[in-house]
């Protein structure tokens, strides 16, 4: 069982990212769950065709871990793909990052963690120690980075390079970084530039994934790219992601930047 | 944000500010706590409120709640389970409901002080007391003290002396009270309210009557200074221990309440003579000191007593038992005397 996650700054387009790789996935004939870790609750929708599906968390609120089993939290979206939304406390109140925590251990009991492949859309920042469990040992070892060539979105990128860092050195710790997926914002150089950011973290660029309108288009309609259009040059390029992240190898402790390398960087490729 | 307080403070003076602050609420009699947490914290404070109060033999069961979080309060926050508690406590017709943090809800950022403000019909006052801020068990009692004084009002001056902050968990605290208070007679000072202890919700705007303050102890004085500036009342930052302080403590009343001492220190004076001849049979002895449970200042008052007794202090000497908290006035000088006979006539 394969076990990836994907992190990167909110808005980045994780969770588009992730339910198209969980969808292009599903088509090669694997057995997909998609856990979407965000109070958003967001993450699986596309697959589920737009529906927003009961949460772990308010599941387990309104009728106790007790009454509960698999087939509560689990549902089946695109293709057979299972889709679990961890779900959350309301902006403002509570702890989000235990919410995770809970979720997965609940997740555990019920022996939810299963299949082919596992895909992790965890929340954009790794705020706390809740926002890391997903690297936690006997979770994700694979570490996918989601940025575009902005400033702000290198920078959470490069934040996130720092948990996975620190989390690759505790003992037991099978967590790596396995690589970063460009989802670009339409910026000059924007591939490059990236490329060289995934390289100096001691990784690489697994696949660029130019902006196309397409993407509104398939969620105005409620479905991935892959489901509403499969014949375009994006569904293509999210296949072409997905046998990149089956093929992949290269997983490495990465090495972040200083702030201010960050900056220069960025500046080379204005 | 605060830092790890020294590992040497973590031992006498260490301690919880919940269990402090609780220490001080659970006196108000016909008022009851709130501890917003998960149960445990309210049970292990319980216990430990109630042995302790046996050991006094005070057989009072401490008025406490729990508002009960599990993980689900913790997750998706725990303020409605404070205004569920609050307004379940409030219909058993309290005098007034006090609220305590814990690290759990100061971690999770619940609005405590927001739930307290809705107006309930009694008075809600909370008090912050999350240990893991770095506040000993003091701390906790120096809030507690503080939120409660909020609820005082201007009082019309009734020359009565107000005992802030006594050591409810102290054993003898009755006695070191009835020592201060003895002292006070001597002047012709009436007590105007224990704050607090054993104490009734409507006592409480008595708190600003008062001509002065005694504090139980020096680190009270956060509390003195609050007092001073909230009603003008001056304050003693200590009980007194051992002899000379005691002389010390009756002056230093005097003076601040405009009163004439003399009189009364020579009584006082003749009483601690009465009690030297009265154990004048231990001088003599060689007896060792051993300080584990005080500190250096309380040491210096315990050894002037036992130079007045011509006392041979030795390493070698006869162990004598030194209560924890050093003792108040001549009154806990005769009764530490009385253990010293015990043990070196054994």
């Amino acid at each position: 069982m394969k076990q990836i996650a994907l992190y990167g700054k909110g808005g980045i387009g994780k969770s588009t990212t992730s339910a198209n790789l969980s969808a292009a996935l599903s088509l090669q004939e694997l057995d997909i769950l998609q856990i979407g870790c965000d109070p958003k609750r967001d993450s699986t929708r596309m697959l589920m065709h737009g529906n927003f599906i009961p949460t772990v968390l308010d599941l387990v609120r309104e009728r106790g871990d007790a009454a509960l089993s698999i087939s509560d939290v689990v549902y089946s979206g695109f293709n057979g793909t299972r889709c679990v939304e961890a779900g959350g406390p309301e902006p403002g109140v509570g702890c989000a990052g235990r919410g995770i925590i809970a979720t997965f251990q609940l997740l555990e009991k019920f022996g939810a963690l299963s299949g082919d492949v596992i895909v992790y859309d965890v929340l954009g920042d790794v705020v706390c120690g809740g926002f890391a469990m997903p690297m936690r040992e006997g979770y994700a070892q694979e570490i996918y980075l989601v940025t575009s060539g902005e400033l702000m979105s290198l920078y959470a990128a490069n934040n996130i390079c720092k948990a996975i860092r620190r989390l690759s050195m505790r003992a037991k710790s099978r967590c790596r970084l396995a690589g970063v997926i460009c989802n670009a914002k339409d910026q000059l150089r924007e591939k490059e530039l990236v490329e060289e950011f995934a390289r100096r973290v001691n990784s690489a660029l697994i696949q660029f994934i130019p902006h196309d309108r397409i993407v509104q288009i398939a969620e105005l309609n409620r479905k991935t790219v892959i489901e509403y259009d499969p014949g375009c040059p994006q569904a293509q390029r999210y296949r072409e992601l997905a046998a990149r992240v089956m093929e992949n190898t290269r997983f490495t402790v990465p090495t972040p930047l200083e702030i201010h390398d960050l900056e220069s960087l960025a500046i080379e490729f204005m | 944000m605060t830092s790890n307080p020294l590992p040497s403070n973590s031992c006498r003076f260490g301690g919880c500010t919940l269990t402090g602050a609780l220490s001080v609420t659970s006196h108000v009699r016909d008022a009851v706590s709130i501890v917003h947490g998960p149960n445990g914290c309210t049970h292990h404070n319980f216990s430990l409120l109630h042995a302790t109060a046996l050991d006094n033999e005070d057989i009072c069961i401490p008025e406490l709640f729990s508002t009960g979080l599990t993980e689900t309060e913790i997750i998706f926050g725990g303020e409605e389970a404070l205004d569920r508690t609050l307004n379940s406590v409030t219909r058993l017709d309290p005098a007034a409901v006090f609220v305590l943090s814990t690290c759990i809800v100061e971690t999770i950022g619940d609005d405590v002080r927001m739930v307290c403000s809705v107006p309930r019909g009694v008075p809600v006052i909370p008090v912050p007391t999350a240990g893991f801020l770095g506040g000993p068990f003091q701390e906790g009692v120096n809030n507690a003290l503080i939120a409660l004084a909020g609820m005082a009002g201007p009082a019309v001056p009734n020359g009565g002396v107000n005992i802030i902050g006594e050591k409810n968990l102290e054993y003898e605290v009755n006695e070191n009270f009835a020592e201060v208070a003895r002292l006070l007679d001597t002047l012709g000072l009436p007590v105007n309210i224990r704050f607090v202890h054993d104490l009734n919700v409507d006592q409480i705007p008595l708190l600003g009557a008062a001509r002065l303050n005694i504090l139980r102890d020096p680190a009270l004085e956060p509390v003195g200074t609050c007092l001073l500036k909230q009603f003008g009342t001056r304050y003693i930052p200590s009980f007194p221990v051992g002899i000379s302080d005691t002389i010390a403590f009756l002056k230093s009343v005097a003076d601040t309440c405009g009163l004439d001492c003399r009189e009364p220190l020579e009584k006082e004076r003749e009483l601690q003579e009465e009690i030297f001849c009265d154990f004048a049979d231990l001088a003599g002895y060689e007896v060792r000191l051993d300080p584990a449970m005080t500190d250096m200042d309380g040491i210096r008052k315990v050894r002037e007593v036992a130079d007045a007794l011509k006392l041979d202090i030795t390493p070698a000497g006869c162990p004598v038992p030194l209560p924890a908290d050093p003792p108040v006035g001549t009154a806990g000088m005769r009764r530490m005397l009385h253990r010293w006979r015990r043990s070196l006539h054994a």
